[in-house]
């Protein structure tokens, strides 16, 4: 049984249909990217997983469980953790409360505990008393990372992770996350960085003006020199 | 010339009522902090408060004492009423939509209060222990009841600091405060942790309330005068800040205390004068912009 799945998923901000008849299925341990390009739908699509889009429509099931009508707390409670695209830190609050507040939400979960992700994140330890909003892009997203690793995900949610990070941050970045998905965890990957995504993942779905486009594994895609020209180039004549 | 001990006595005065309206203007300021809802209805359940005082110290032996919790939990819980049953409704609204549903309870709760309890004023006295007053200095005294308020509000103050700095529950105010959806993502049931601080926020005012029906004559217009400074508070203070509350407060009550002394008659024109002197210097209140 797939650990979610996404049948005929149709996804809408007040008026405008933004996402239409997405297929998506991902099995327990898989690492799996979403690609496409800005606009596509890469984070329409996770908002719908993660129940914040005002209005979805079609199958959505965990683990076998329908969540389509469930809300967004509940559906975090399951295990399902997102690394939003802007991190998300709480501004006013230090590096290490942003941790606690992370643990002491792990409901019904049995939370990381805060100091083995100062290990895994030498950066944030020292760090602990500073304020979220004085943290920089790089730190931000290792303590979003970090925040959602704490919750002990089943799904993980990684939602364009490299966005305005310097390189050398992305290697830094890239070296945790490979240690992540040797885990015991399956994820999710949005990428516009598309050598980061088919580096750590292992099938991939290319979505295109929010339908569904293509399908299949890494290896496949990484000889399909078209398809990569077609969807995902910047230079593409028709990008936005 | 005023006497140095008429001073003094206009400054403890003052300082009890900045200790009762501190106790309205912080419930404000942390709902406004978590839910970014102005309310309204503030004002009327700190009236709430004080009827459910009155009736206390009227109806039992050491009802007084009674009251002050009487007081808190019966305005905290008409406090989720009105969250659970209206404002929760109007979150994603505009402002405007939340502070007329708001003002509507504000309606509400005072013809409901004037059904029950009639137009009639309400006086009663502070209980026995706290009737009489401290002698500081050959001519000074500190009346008792005025000094309880005062330190009524500071422990107030202690308490929400702690809390919300120390526990668990703080931490989970403050970052919900912050930024609540996500929150809600990292599996926070905000609507409920809503309805939690808008009991608390209510249960100060009623506290409030209770504490000031021995120091007013109450009328189920008390709100309306009530709401109006602590809006005055906010603003001098800084909207969602508790220590701009706490400093805003006591300004206000000082300056109508000693303001009467220094214009007789026009003290309750003076916050509004420091109000508008605050919006000239610094529009955000004088903490505004720092953290709650």
């Amino acid at each position: 049984m797939s650990l979610l799945e996404l049948s005929d998923v149709n996804g809408f901000y007040g008026n405008s249909h933004v996402l239409f008849d997405l297929n998506i299925d991902i099995e327990h341990n898989e690492v799996v990217t979403l690609l496409g390009r800005n606009g596509a739908g890469k984070t329409t699509t996770l908002r719908t997983i993660t129940g914040t889009i005002p209005r979805r429509e079609g199958g959505i099931t965990f683990d076998g469980d329908d969540i389509s009508e469930e809300s967004v707390d509940q559906i975090s409670n399951r295990g399902i953790k997102l690394v939003p695209e802007a991190r998300r830190i709480f501004p006013t609050l230090t590096v290490h409360e942003n941790m606690q507040v992370a643990r002491d939400m792990s409901k019904g979960r049995e939370p990381r505990p805060v100091e083995e992700m100062y290990e895994v994140f030498p950066i944030l330890d020292e760090l602990r008393e500073n304020r979220g909003r004085n943290l920089s892009g790089g730190e931000q997203q290792m303590l979003s990372v970090a925040r959602a690793l704490i919750q002990s995900p089943d799904l993980l949610l990684l939602d364009e992770p490299t966005e305005g990070l310097a390189p050398v941050i992305v290697d830094d970045l890239y070296d945790v996350l490979s240690e992540v998905v040797e885990q015991d965890v399956t994820v999710l990957i949005t990428e516009q960085n598309v050598d980061f995504a088919l580096d750590l993942a292992e099938r991939a779905y290319i979505i295109d003006k929010g339908a569904n486009a293509w399908e299949g594994t890494v290896d496949e895609l990484e000889q399909r020199q078209d398809l990569l020209d077609e969807y995902l180039s910047v230079g593409a004549t028709d990008a936005e | 010339m005023v006497s140095q001990g008429l001073v003094f006595d206009q400054i403890i005065t003052g300082l009890s009522i900045g200790g009762r309206l501190f106790l309205i203007a912080v419930g404000l300021s942390l709902i406004f902090g978590v839910l970014d809802v102005l309310n309204f209805a503030h004002g009327a359940l700190f009236m709430i408060g004080a009827y459910i005082g009155v009736v206390a110290i009227q109806s039992v032996a050491g009802g007084f004492w009674l009251g002050l919790v009487a007081a808190a939990v019966g305005a905290g819980l008409v406090g989720v009423l009105i969250e659970v049953g209206a404002i929760r409704r109007v979150y994603h609204r505009e402002e405007l939509d939340q502070l007329l549903v708001t003002f509507a309870f504000v309606l509400i709760l005072t013809d409901v209060v004037r059904f029950v309890f009639g137009t009639g004023q309400k006086v009663v006295d502070p209980p026995a222990l706290l009737a009489g007053s401290i002698r500081l200095t050959e001519s000074l005294a500190l009346p008792a009841y005025r000094g309880f308020v005062i330190l009524v509000s500071v422990l107030t103050l202690g308490a929400i600091f702690l809390v919300l700095r120390t526990t668990n529950i703080g931490r989970l105010v403050r970052a919900t405060s912050s930024d609540r959806d996500m929150a809600a993502l990292m599996g926070v049931n905000v609507p409920r942790l809503y309805t939690l601080v808008f009991f608390v926020g209510a249960a100060l005012a009623g506290l409030g309330g209770a504490l000031a029906a021995p120091t007013l004559s109450i009328t189920s217009s008390l709100g309306d005068q009530v709401i109006i400074r602590a809006f005055v508070i906010a603003v001098i203070g800084g909207l969602g800040s508790f220590g701009g509350a706490f400093v805003g407060a006591y300004i206000v009550g000082i300056t109508i205390a000693v303001g009467s002394l220094v214009v007789p008659g026009a003290g309750e024109l003076i916050p509004f004068v420091a109000m508008i002197a605050v919006l000239l210097v610094k529009p955000e209140g004088l903490f505004g912009g720092a953290e709650a």
